[in-house]
């Protein structure tokens, strides 16, 4: 499962760096997007079994409370915590992507082009 | 009521104020009276509670989220370094915000300005106040995301042609935050400051290894940190950015978004990633030295080459992160507390000379040197306010900045001496790039007045606002300066805490945290060699 | 954009109250089990906004008459409001009150835990944004 989880972060991680050495801003946000998912993978590939969670205090948090049973072992439980940081990073991504996406619109608009050359160069000019 | 339930208000202010602002989109003028509201009272709060906090124990109050206790809920820790950073950025983000009154028309504040600058402030002050990594995270997206929406705020050609490269950029470095923090917590079991600062102190206290991966896992952070910072040589995206955005706003960027990536490497690394003689400390602290001479060095020879008012400013911020770095690279307690005086006092002072750009603007039409002249006769009360805050910025003796600079250059004179020669060269180039701007625009006559391009609206309101928001920044740099002794005990303090991180993880983790180290030292070797030098030269 | 195909159109007649219901399901069950506010509000949104598609702009206005911005504004007040109530009470931010009720003619007692407004604000501000995000971008393109 590691394994596979490693061979996906990295074909991610490849396809995003080629997207993102396009010259097209559009290009370079979908490069951006799925550098996000990248990391949120490479995350999920971190999370194991609470390592340093002493089952007494696991029985603290209400999450785990409904579903909770003392006689599973510890091997069997998958650590809350990766997954509330991806679900944090996801909704944090949703909202840069949306911005970004509004953002090459209105770029577009005003100048016509997404092309990065054109860009730079009329910042220079300015 | 609990006093340490009271530092979430300082989040909870901007983010009501933030609120009501969404619902009361298009009513400027009563958002205007309730954001500067919540400005003055985030500051002043932040200012009572530093008092209070001297007669303090360990002057850390604490509270956690939820009542879940640390590490596994959220902490929010107010100390003297949170507290004099909260305190400093809300009285800048009150003095712009009220500049912004007379730079920034009232048609184009309903534009949700108002909730983005509360977001601004939600942001920095959650970054502040935070004890884990993966929140401060968390907050710089925040914060990161209001500065994007500011920074295009008006939308011109220009901006558009500009904004791309700051978001992808802080994009990308947000990424590596985020695969860092997953590392560490895949590395440690805990993302709190206070548990990862015990899990390094206890593998140094007893001799063992840190995990494999940990060098390469700060550096990772150094560089995400170094990035938000404009760091040497991460720097390139500063003055484009800062050149676009409107003057009130850029001020309000110069004074807080540097200072936040400074503050992240001045909580995490003295207290974890560069704590005691690891291998992580030997790689990370002559990188700090090596990228503070040449972010001070660099820094100020771009604003010395520079023939425009804002690019002078822009650029020179990244010279005074500088000095905040070389503070950082000595990672002693001395030098840490003149690093958070150099930085609060630079907040101030940098926002102070941006908004009387914004008034120079004003008069002249145009923030070109050459084309600007005779200013002192025309703006008295100007040219007195710039003149403070340019020699301020410098660190002539009886003003703030000179205050900043003696520390961090008398304590890293032992150790790295040419770091020193390079601040004090650095100081005096200073000297030349300010006297450039004060000499062009104040003292040469009078040039012919720039016709205003068709098209472009006029300048909405009156100037009293921006007058108004620079003399709070220059009265509260005064202060800094002729006040330096209390607000440096304060300092002093933070410095202590940081390097010896025993009274913090106390006060998150409980009492009873550290009773299995048995009261073994927790002082890094560079912060016990310089107490040693201390005690030897009284 | 409007997309005029009978099919589309019809189908989400059947459509669209299911993926309501689901939505509010998938909020509600967030408490112990996968889901919440965040992607409940997602899955409304997502109703909204392929009603929109087959139905026009014009109808989304009747199914979800308030704007955009209110309840952004509600979602945000209601979950700060949440959350800072325990603080009047001496409590740390974010502290919940758990407890059970019995419901008339129920058997089983009811689980309630106060984040559930705060739930219910998330939901809101994610509607609320979704929409609003999908309304002007295709007020852009049109």
């Amino acid at each position: 499962m590691t394994l596979i989880l490693a061979i996906c972060v990295a074909v991610t991680f490849a396809v995003s760096i080629y997207l993102m050495t396009a010259r097209e801003l559009k290009s370079i946000a979908m490069g951006v997007f799925l550098l996000g998912h990248a990391a949120n993978l490479s995350i999920i590939a971190m999370s194991r079994t609470p390592v340093r969670h002493e089952p007494q205090l696991l029985k603290g948090p209400p999450i785990l409370n409904a579903s909770f049973n003392p006689a599973q072992p510890m091997s069997q439980i998958v650590d809350p915590l990766p997954q509330a940081l991806i679900l944090t990073a996801i909704v944090i991504g949703f909202a840069v992507m949306a911005f970004l996406l509004s953002l090459l619109v209105i770029t577009s608009r005003k100048t016509g082009t997404l092309s990065v050359e054109v860009l730079a160069r009329e910042g220079v000019e300015e | 009521m609990n006093l340490s339930n009271l530092i979430i208000l300082f989040i909870v202010i901007p983010m009501g104020t933030g609120v009501l602002g969404v619902l009361f989109k298009y009513q400027v003028g009563l958002m205007r009276v309730l954001g500067s509201l919540s400005l003055a009272s985030t500051a002043l709060l932040a200012v009572g509670l530093l008092i209070h906090l001297r007669s303090h124990e360990t002057g850390i109050l604490v509270t956690q989220m939820g009542a879940w206790p640390a590490p596994y809920g959220i902490s929010v820790v107010f100390d003297s370094l949170s507290g004099l950073l909260l305190a400093a950025s809300s009285l800048v983000a009150l003095g712009c915000y009220v500049h912004s009154f007379s730079t920034v028309s009232a048609a184009a504040q309903a534009r949700y300005f108002h909730p983005m600058v509360q977001l601004l402030m939600f942001g920095v002050n959650l970054a502040f106040l935070t004890g884990d990594l993966f929140n401060l995270f968390v907050s710089f997206e925040i914060m990161l995301m209001a500065s994007y929406c500011l920074l295009t705020f008006g939308g011109t050609r220009l901006q558009m042609t500009q904004a791309y490269k700051y978001v992808l950029l802080n994009l990308v470095g947000s990424t590596i935050f985020v695969i860092g923090a997953g590392l560490v917590y895949g590395m440690t079991g805990t993302l709190n400051f206070a548990d990862l600062a015990r899990f390094v102190a206890e593998r140094q206290a007893l001799g063992e290894d840190l995990p494999t991966g940990f060098t390469a896992l700060s550096i990772a952070l150094l560089l995400v940190f170094g990035l938000k910072g404009a760091i040497f040589p991460l720097w390139f995206w500063l003055p484009d950015t800062y050149y676009t955005a409107n003057v009130s706003i850029a001020g309000l960027f110069a004074g807080m978004l540097t200072k936040v990536g400074i503050y992240a490497i001045a909580r995490t690394f003295p207290m974890i990633f560069a704590h005691g003689g690891s291998e992580a400390t030997k790689v990370v602290m002559p990188i700090l030295a090596i990228s503070a001479a040449f972010t001070m060095f660099l820094g100020v020879l771009g604003a010395v080459s520079h023939h425009n008012i804002r690019r002078i400013l822009a650029v020179h911020v990244i010279s005074q992160v500088g000095y905040m770095v070389f503070g950082l690279a000595l990672m002693t307690q001395i030098a840490l507390a003149g690093c958070l005086f150099y930085m609060i006092q630079h907040m101030v002072v940098k926002s102070c000379l941006f908004l009387c750009c914004g008034i120079i603007e004003r008069h002249t039409g145009t923030d070109d040197l050459d084309r600007s002249g005779g200013l002192l006769r025309r703006d008295w009360y100007l040219a007195l306010v710039f003149f403070i805050a340019a020699m301020s910025l410098v660190g002539l003796p009886p003003l703030s900045g000179f205050f900043g600079k003696l520390v961090i250059i008398r304590e890293g004179w032992d150790t790295r001496w040419w770091l020193s020669i390079f601040g004090l060269l650095t100081g005096a180039l200073t000297l030349l790039s300010m006297l450039k701007i004060w000499s062009y625009c104040f003292w040469s006559p009078q040039a012919a007045a720039v016709e205003r391009p068709a098209g472009e609206s006029p300048p909405p309101g009156s100037m009293r606002p921006a007058y108004a928001g620079a003399t709070l920044l220059v009265l509260v740099a005064l202060f800094l300066g002729f006040g330096a002794q209390p607000v440096y005990e304060i300092a002093f303090r933070a410095g202590e805490q940081l390097a010896d991180p025993r009274d913090y993880i106390t006060a998150v983790l409980g009492p009873e945290s550290l009773d299995h180290l048995a009261g073994r030292d927790l002082r890094s070797p560079a912060e016990l060699a310089a107490a040693a030098r201390r005690e030897a030269t009284p | 954009m409007t997309i005029s195909s009978p099919v589309l159109r019809n189908s989400m007649r059947l459509i669209l109250p299911l993926t309501l219901l689901y939505a509010l399901f998938a909020m509600l069950k967030g408490h112990n089990e996968p889901g919440g506010g965040f992607i409940g509000g997602m899955i409304f949104a997502t109703a909204v906004c392929t009603y929109r598609m087959s139905h026009g702009y014009a109808a989304q206005l009747r199914l979800l008459p308030i704007h955009p911005r209110i309840l952004i504004f509600l979602g945000l007040g209601l979950a700060l409001g949440t959350s800072a109530v325990p603080l009047l009470l001496g409590h740390p931010f974010l502290r919940s009150a758990v407890g059970e009720f019995h419901l008339p003619f129920t058997h089983h007692p009811f689980h309630y835990a106060s984040a559930m407004a705060f739930d219910l604000g998330v939901m809101l501000v994610v509607v609320g944004v979704a929409v609003g995000m999908i309304t002007q971008l295709s007020e852009e393109l049109e």
